[in-house]
């Protein structure tokens, strides 16, 4: 154990219990404890719409949560991550619509809908591999949109309205709407969060690991590879499903185009802009999609205030995929480890100073 | 009236469309093993090309080989650019790239007056006479040609493949590259060609889909992930598996459309029974029909 447990410069594990903890140093926790607060405190701080933004970063960051699970901890490749969300979703929406059970039973219960529908999906996981399988859920995706646009029951992908949510005596209006969601969204990002991190730790999460780089050495090693993918899809999409049972109240219905393929690409693009299989990146990423999309809207308009484009071209539904495609292509080709390495960089950076080396 | 030859025939007039664009798809996986999700956005900027030299008044035929040389070198350039960085990164950045790929083709489509609306080639002269009938069915003349034109392409590469000495270079890559470079073949030289082949076939594809059915970029860009389905069916790697896996699915889906739309609330099969076909296949024999077998136990 090093002199202080305030700072490091380094890595002084020496021991299993150790090395199975989440945090190094005194010093890490208080910042972890001070970046909480600030969050608290947030809503009081900025705009409606910019809290509207803060909030889909935030349910973002669970399903992204959920698909480092899959892809970049157990490296199952799935572009089906929206449909997963949507499960949650719709699961959601009956809770509440037919059988009016209050939210903080409908979310969870989404969540539960997402693990189950995950893992029947992550079946053929057990038999194929890399593009294959990443084939398969990308045709999951698809059928399960059309299924939901052709069922009476969900209203054939068109809204189905959810009903506004009271906490502890305060009703959620119109007016207030951001902010009781902001603070119930944060705390469950926060648990899930924390969830992941206990995960990783585990047993489990350390089999994650061993499947992604070498399945057959995992199997050697007496981890069940089979259950371990299974189990992966489990934990990822139930990250999903609670993702999509927040989204749906957040947005105050849910309607098929918002877990759309499209979706489920940009989910990718987050989780790797962030840096597949790490902490940080999982909410970085978000963050960095989100406002690109929103800085390319207000590029938009202004270009089209100044009229730059010829009539008949609408700048926003042009620069939006220009610039999401052109970041994650730059990403993968001159950053692979995303933004996560860029964090941990400037961590380094500041841990060592003054000294460079 | 039969229902059943009329659907057929739809089936192999679409098709053929799917095989002359699964050929593209089935040649850069092939040679460099690399799944292309843009590829649907080359068949669309190809067939805008098109669209766009037709509207200046140059000759449909003319405009279409134009097309077709111009995302032969916008494939290259693609090649060159993008994926000759990522040889030998894992399979998931790859698939980003050419998703990040499609992203970026489909804003630059935006650019221009092309990304909203629909639009429709001047038929030549000589494709809007009277059609044929076959077995009951009325074909227009644009859809013979299509079928013909796409069943020429298909039955020219394939001569290539076979007899030139490029075509077996490329068939050495893909068949073991460690080989074929010790006997100096220029592998890069032949991903380069992969992609521009498949660029040619990708506007040749656009062309005649936007002959037979109009344009708009979320049809042509569609056509993209139709392709999964074929090449699944027929063989990632096989070029014959995608000229019979297309032909198939261009079958099946319209059968579905034709016998299973009445039992489904809004109908619509035809969009989501490729999947089920894909799903099905991917369970039961993952190398499809003509793919390579590769014996692995996960």
């Amino acid at each position: 154990m090093p002199a202080s447990r305030f700072t490091q410069t380094g890595n002084y594990r020496v021991r299993y219990q150790q090395d199975q903890t989440i945090f190094a140093t005194y010093a890490e926790q208080l910042s972890l404890v001070v970046l909480l607060l600030a969050l608290l405190l947030l809503p009081l701080l900025i705009s409606k719409t910019l809290l509207r933004d803060v909030n889909m970063i935030m349910i973002y960051a669970v399903a992204v949560i959920g698909l480092n699970v899959t892809t970049g901890y157990t490296g199952l490749i799935n572009i089906g991550q929206a449909a997963f969300m949507a499960v949650g979703a719709y699961a959601t929406a009956l809770a509440a619509t037919k059988l009016n059970l209050p939210f903080f039973l409908a979310i969870p219960l989404g969540g539960l809908a997402g693990a189950v529908v995950g893992t029947f999906v992550g079946l053929p996981s057990l038999r194929l591999k890399y593009l294959y399988l990443a084939v398969a859920t990308l045709a999951f995706q698809i059928i399960f949109e059309w299924t939901v646009g052709h069922s009476p029951l969900l209203a054939q992908g068109g809204a189905i309205i959810l009903p506004p949510v009271e906490v502890f005596g305060i009703k959620a209006t119109f007016l207030n709407h951001n902010k009781v969601w902001y603070y119930i969204i944060l705390p469950v990002l926060v648990v899930m969060g924390l969830l992941w991190r206990n995960i990783l730790r585990s047993k489990h999460g350390r089999s994650f690991i061993a499947v992604r780089d070498n399945d057959r050495a995992a199997a050697a090693m007496g981890i069940n590879p089979g259950v371990t993918k299974l189990t992966a899809f489990l934990v990822g999409s139930f990250f999903a499903g609670i993702a999509g049972g927040l989204f749906a109240y957040f947005q105050k219905a849910v309607v098929i185009e918002d877990y759309g393929l499209h979706t489920s690409v940009q989910l990718l693009a987050m989780a790797i802009v962030g840096g597949l299989g790490s902490v940080p990146g999982s909410f970085l990423g978000p963050l960095f999609i989100v406002a690109l999309d929103r800085g390319m809207g207000g590029l938009s308009n202004f270009m089209s205030e100044r009229q730059i484009f010829p009539p008949g071209v609408d700048a926003a539904t042009a620069l939006r995929p220009l610039a999401f495609g052109l970041s994650i292509m730059l990403f993968l080709i001159y950053e692979p480890r995303g933004l996560a390495n860029w964090w941990r960089l400037s961590r380094m950076y500041f841990k060592k100073w003054p000294y460079k080396f | 009236m039969d229902l059943l030859p009329q659907l057929l025939i739809a089936g192999v007039v679409i098709g053929s469309i799917y095989a002359l664009a699964a050929l593209g798809f089935v040649l850069i996986y092939k040679s460099s093993r690399v799944i292309n999700f843009a590829h649907g956005q080359i068949i669309a900027t190809g067939a805008f090309i098109a669209f766009a030299l037709t509207q200046k008044g140059v000759n449909f035929w003319l405009a279409g080989l134009i097309a077709m040389m111009a995302t032969f070198f916008l494939g290259m350039l693609i090649e060159r650019v993008f994926l000759r960085k990522m040889v030998g990164e894992p399979i998931i950045s790859v698939i980003m790239v050419t998703i990040g790929l499609s992203s970026v083709i489909e804003g630059l489509i935006h650019l221009t007056p092309f990304g909203a609306g629909n639009f429709g080639f001047q038929t030549p002269a000589v494709l809007s006479g009277d059609g044929l009938n076959l077995l009951g069915t009325q074909l227009s003349r644009t859809q013979i040609a299509g079928v013909l034109a796409a069943l020429g392409l298909l039955a020219g590469f394939t001569y290539f493949f076979n007899k030139s000495t490029l075509g077996i270079t490329m068939r050495a890559v893909a068949d073991d590259q460690m080989a074929a470079m010790s006997v100096g073949t220029s592998v890069e030289r032949v991903f380069a060609l992969a992609w521009a082949a498949a660029g040619l076939t990708a506007a040749a594809a656009g062309v005649i889909l936007g002959l037979m059915s109009g344009l708009t970029l979320g049809g042509l860009a569609g056509i993209g992930l139709k392709v999964f389905p074929v090449v699944i069916l027929g063989g990632l790697d096989s070029v014959a598996g995608a000229i019979v896996g297309g032909i198939l699915i261009g079958i099946l889906e319209n059968l579905a459309a034709g016998y299973l739309d009445g039992l489904v609330p809004g109908g619509g099969t035809r969009e989501v029974f490729p999947f089920i076909i894909l799903i099905a296949v991917l369970l039961l024999r993952p190398y499809g029909l003509f793919g390579t077998k590769e014996i692995e136990r996960v």
